[in-house]
C-alpha cells in the first residue's frame, strides 16, 4: 500500500467524493489480541510499527497468601477451589453480556494511547496554532488508533480532565473555606448535565442540518471533554487576574482548535481546504461549526467562574 | 450551582411533553408547520425547517403509541 495523493492534489474530483480523502499509511496492523483482555499491554512493545498483545494473566491462579499454613486445611482448600470457580463463572456471564449495553470493542478504541500521544496532545490543546496538519489518517477504512496519529479523538485525556476538574475545584473551594464534602458530588454531576446537554445540543444540530459526518457520538463527547482541560489549567490559580489571563488564552486556544478539528469533519471537502464556497448550504454549515466552537470557552467560563472568589 | 442531572432529566421529560400535547390545527397550521404541508419533493436539501417538522411528527407519533408514558408523567410528577 503505497501513500495516496495527498489532500490538497486532488480538488478536482474531490467534488465526486463524499468522504473525506484517506490517507493511507503503511503500518502493520495492530491485532486486539484476545477479546477478553480489557487493555492493551505495550510496556513491552518494540518501536510503533508492530505491536505485541500479551495476555494479561487470569486473576485466579492464586499466589497464595502471607501465612504459609493457609491452604493446608482441607475445608479453606474447598471453599477458596469453589469460590474460584463461582468468580469464573461470574466473569463469563458478564464478558458474554457486557457488549449488550455498552460497546466495549468501540471504546477500547478511544483509550489506546500512551504518554507520548498524551502529551502532545495536551500540548496542542494549548497551543494550536503551529500544527499544520489537521486530517485524521485511516487504515483500511478504519481510524487510525490515537496512538498512532495526533489528531484522532479519544476519551483518555477528557475522562481524566474531568476527574482533576473536580478535585481542583474541591480544592479551590476548601482555600476559600467553602467546601463541604457533598459538594464535589454537586460539582461533579452539574459539570456532566452542562456537558450531556453540550452534546445533545450538537447532535440535535447536526441531524436538523443534514450533514453527512462520520463524526460518531463518542467523538462528540471527547471534543467535549476536551475543554475540561481549559479548566482545569484556570481552577489552579487563586487570584482574579491570573484567572481571566489564562482564561482567555485558554478559551482562544480552544476556539482555535475546535475549529480546526471541527472544519475537516462537518464542511464539505472542497470547501475546507479554505477555498470559499457560495451556497446556502456550506454557509449554515460554516455557522454551525463556528457555534461548537464558540460554545467551548463559554461553558469553560461558566464551569470555572464561581471558583474564583 | 445546583444543575444536577435529576433536573436535567425533569426538563428533558418536560420537553417531550409539550411536543406531545400540541394541538395541530390550532397551532402549527397557522405557523404553517402541519403535517400535511411542505413533505416536498425528493429535493436534494430538505432544509432545516422540514426536517424540525419531521422531528416533531415523529415525536407525536412515537408519543401516540406509548400512552403508557402519560400515565408515568402524571404520576412522577406527584412525587
Amino acid at each position: 500500500m503505497q501513500p495516496g495523493p495527498g489532500g490538497g492534489a486532488a480538488a478536482g474530483n474531490a467534488r465526486h467524493r463524499k468522504w473525506p480523502m484517506k490517507r493511507r499509511v503503511p503500518l502493520s496492523e495492530p491485532s486486539l489480541g484476545d477479546p477478553h483482555q480489557l487493555f492493551h499491554d505495550t510496556s513491552s512493545a518494540h518501536g510503533p510499527g508492530s505491536y505485541v498483545a500479551h495476555r494479561v494473566p487470569g486473576g485466579l491462579g492464586y499466589s497464595s497468601p502471607l501465612q504459609p499454613g493457609f491452604l493446608d486445611d482441607p475445608m479453606s482448600n474447598m471453599a477458596v477451589a469453589y469460590g474460584s470457580s463461582l468468580a469464573a463463572h461470574g466473569k463469563e456471564l458478564v464478558d458474554k453480556n457486557i457488549d449488550r449495553f455498552i460497546p466495549v470493542t468501540k471504546l477500547k478504541y478511544y483509550f489506546a494511547v500512551d504518554t507520548v500521544y498524551v502529551g502532545k496532545k495536551l500540548g496542542l490543546l494549548v497551543f494550536p496554532y503551529l500544527h499544520q496538519d489537521w486530517e485524521v489518517q485511516y487504515q483500511q477504512d478504519m481510524p487510525v488508533a490515537p496512538r498512532f496519529d495526533i489528531n484522532a479523538p479519544d476519551l483518555y485525556i477528557p475522562a481524566m480532565a474531568f476527574i482533576t476538574y473536580i478535585l481542583v475545584a474541591g480544592l479551590a473551594l476548601g482555600t476559600q473555606d467553602r467546601f463541604s464534602p457533598d459538594l464535589l458530588g454537586l460539582q461533579a454531576s452539574s459539570a456532566l448535565a452542562w456537558l450531556t446537554v453540550e452534546v445533545l445540543a450538537i447532535l440535535l444540530s447536526l441531524y436538523l442540518v443534514t450533514v453527512n459526518t462520520d463524526l460518531t457520538t463518542i467523538d462528540l463527547l471527547a471534543f467535549s471533554g476536551y475543554k475540561m482541560i481549559g479548566g482545569v489549567v484556570t481552577g489552579l490559580l487563586f487570584g482574579k487576574t491570573g484567572y481571566y489571563v489564562v482564561l482567555s488564552w485558554c478559551c482562544v486556544a480552544i476556539f482555535v482548535f475546535m475549529i480546526r478539528t471541527l472544519r475537516l469533519k462537518i464542511l464539505s471537502e472542497v470547501a475546507a481546504e479554505g477555498v470559499l464556497v457560495r451556497g446556502a448550504r456550506n454557509q449554515l454549515r460554516m455557522y454551525l461549526t463556528m457555534a461548537i466552537a464558540a460554545a467551548q470557552p463559554l461553558f469553560m467560563y461558566w464551569l470555572t467562574f464561581h471558583l474564583v472568589r | 450551582m445546583a444543575f444536577t442531572l435529576y433536573s436535567l432529566l425533569q426538563a428533558a421529560l418536560l420537553c417531550v411533553n409539550a411536543i406531545a400535547v400540541l394541538h395541530e390545527e390550532r397551532f402549527l397550521k397557522n405557523i404553517g408547520w402541519g403535517t400535511d404541508q411542505g413533505i416536498g419533493g425528493f429535493g436534494e436539501e430538505p432544509g432545516i425547517k422540514s426536517q424540525l417538522m419531521n422531528l416533531i411528527r415523529s415525536v407525536r407519533t412515537v408519543m401516540r403509541v406509548d400512552q403508557y408514558f402519560q400515565k408515568l408523567k402524571a404520576h412522577s410528577f406527584k412525587i
